[in-house]
């Protein structure tokens, strides 16, 4: 097996490894370093359950090569806060989101670079930034419905 | 995944000596969206893969007098983001907003697009109605050619073994050109398209001048509707009933086949209506 040195940075942590050449950036984060929390769903790039955030932007975690990720900054839903959940994943579970979870990881990293880029995003922003995203439980409406809910509690803290 | 052997070329010199080495038995590594499903299926015979994300010279989208240089390597989101592709080249970005999903927009490049040589590359319609040139560079030299004459077959093109689409050339749309998109698929996000077409008018006094349709996923390659365009030229008002006539006279242009995203009849009836569509915007129908 080809290996090849890689260095980069995840979860705000520096990381140099020697990876084979054919693994996906998917494979190594659940079956090297263990990060379970990036799914795999369809593993073609159709379900947007293994996103990551990569220098800014989103991608499918399933169509990158490990040598691809070399110089690179990566967020997984791991490195989203060290220690509570965000305010977002909170207004996900106040609004009952989610049903098996499965989506949830993907669905968050998009919503989480939407709302990275774009403070109060309207309906169309917040559809488009998970139509790569799929969901086979709630349908949609109850994730869409605790983007605005989170950011009705972001100007009402602002206020306060 | 199968095993292969990576190369990632630092520069242009670095990439045709490996190039030459290599000879056919490589695939180029640009987005990877494409790439990546066929490793998983092992429908990749080649040995090798050669990463060209770092050579510089390939990205960058550029205003050169009437033109617009779009670098190889421009990935879909740097297009619908470019004020310069907003301002002269609206059809392009219209086409392109209907690829993938935004996940695979931030990684897939229209180089890789246009080299996949897909029937259902949904940037190449537009491509073919903006006048599209490719520039090609090997070690030895460069060459220039039409978009219309890069595809041979599906997966097909006249790229050689040791050459390299570094460019993409449109021409500026200018203010009495007007473009149309539309395409049909199974769902709006993440769909190849069942077919799908681009029409592009210059119109003076209301008159169409000019015409250019293209469609995808009914032959091969994205093919032009040259009847279709001649018959719209030859008018001198633009009626309802006439333009049905015309729009179904479609089957001498295209030559659809049955899959499983739809059977050849379907195909052929659904392209006429996306090209009705487009006339019925963009020209001024009555009746």
């Amino acid at each position: 097996m080809k290996k090849i040195k890689v260095n980069f940075i995840l979860n705000d942590t520096e990381i140099t490894d020697e990876v084979p050449v054919n693994i996906t950036l998917l494979e190594y984060l659940r079956e090297y370093l263990n990060l379970t929390g990036t799914k795999e769903g369809c593993s073609k790039g159709e379900c947007g359950a293994c996103t990551v955030i990569i220098d800014g932007n989103t991608i499918n975690s399933c169509l990158m090569l490990m040598p691809e990720v070399n110089g690179k900054k990566i967020q997984t839903i791991e490195g989203l806060s060290k220690d509570d959940l965000t305010t977002l994943q909170k207004s996900l579970i106040e609004e009952g989101a989610f049903q098996c979870g499965f989506c949830a990881s993907g669905m968050i990293m998009s919503l989480t670079n939407l709302l990275s880029k774009i403070k109060n995003p309207d309906l169309i922003e917040i559809r488009e930034s998970i139509s790569g995203n799929l969901c086979r439980c709630t349908g949609y409406k109850k994730i869409i419905d605790s983007v605005k809910n989170y950011i009705n509690i972001l100007s009402e803290n602002k206020m306060k | 995944m199968k095993d292969f052997e990576y190369f990632i070329p630092k520069n242009l010199d670095e990439l045709f000596e490996i190039l030459k080495i290599l000879g056919k038995n490589k695939k180029f590594l640009a987005g990877g969206t494409d790439l990546l499903v066929r490793l998983k299926d092992n429908l990749i015979k080649e040995d090798n893969i050669v990463d060209i994300k770092n050579l510089y010279e390939l990205n960058g989208i550029k205003e050169k007098e009437d033109e617009i240089e779009i670098g190889s390597l421009t990935t879909f989101t740097e297009i619908i983001e470019s004020d310069l592709l907003n301002k002269y080249s609206p059809l392009l970005i219209e086409a392109v907003k209907r690829i993938g999903s935004p996940q695979i927009r931030n990684k897939g490049t229209i180089g890789g697009n246009i080299c996949n040589a897909s029937p259902a590359g949904d940037s190449i319609p537009p491509l073919f109605c903006l006048d599209a040139k490719l520039f090609l560079l090997s070690g030895k030299e460069s060459r220039t050619v039409n978009i219309e004459d890069f595809f041979i077959g599906p997966g097909k093109t006249i790229l050689r073994d040791d050459e390299i689409l570094a460019k993409i050339i449109i021409k500026k749309m200018k203010d009495n050109e007007y473009g149309f998109f539309n395409k049909l698929g199974q769902r709006n996000a993440l769909t190849i398209a069942i077919a799908s077409s681009c029409t592009k008018i210059i119109k003076t006094n209301g008159k169409v001048d000019d015409i250019k349709i293209s469609l995808g996923s009914v032959a091969p390659t994205v093919v032009r509707a040259k009847n279709v365009e001649d018959r719209i030229k030859n008018l001198s008002q633009y009626k309802k009933d006439e333009i049905l006539k015309i729009c179904n006279e479609l089957e001498k242009d295209i030559n659809p086949i049955t899959d499983v995203r739809g059977s050849r009849e379907y195909r052929i009836e659904v392209s006429k209506y996306l090209i009705f569509e487009s006339l019925n915007y963009l020209l001024n129908i009555r009746g």
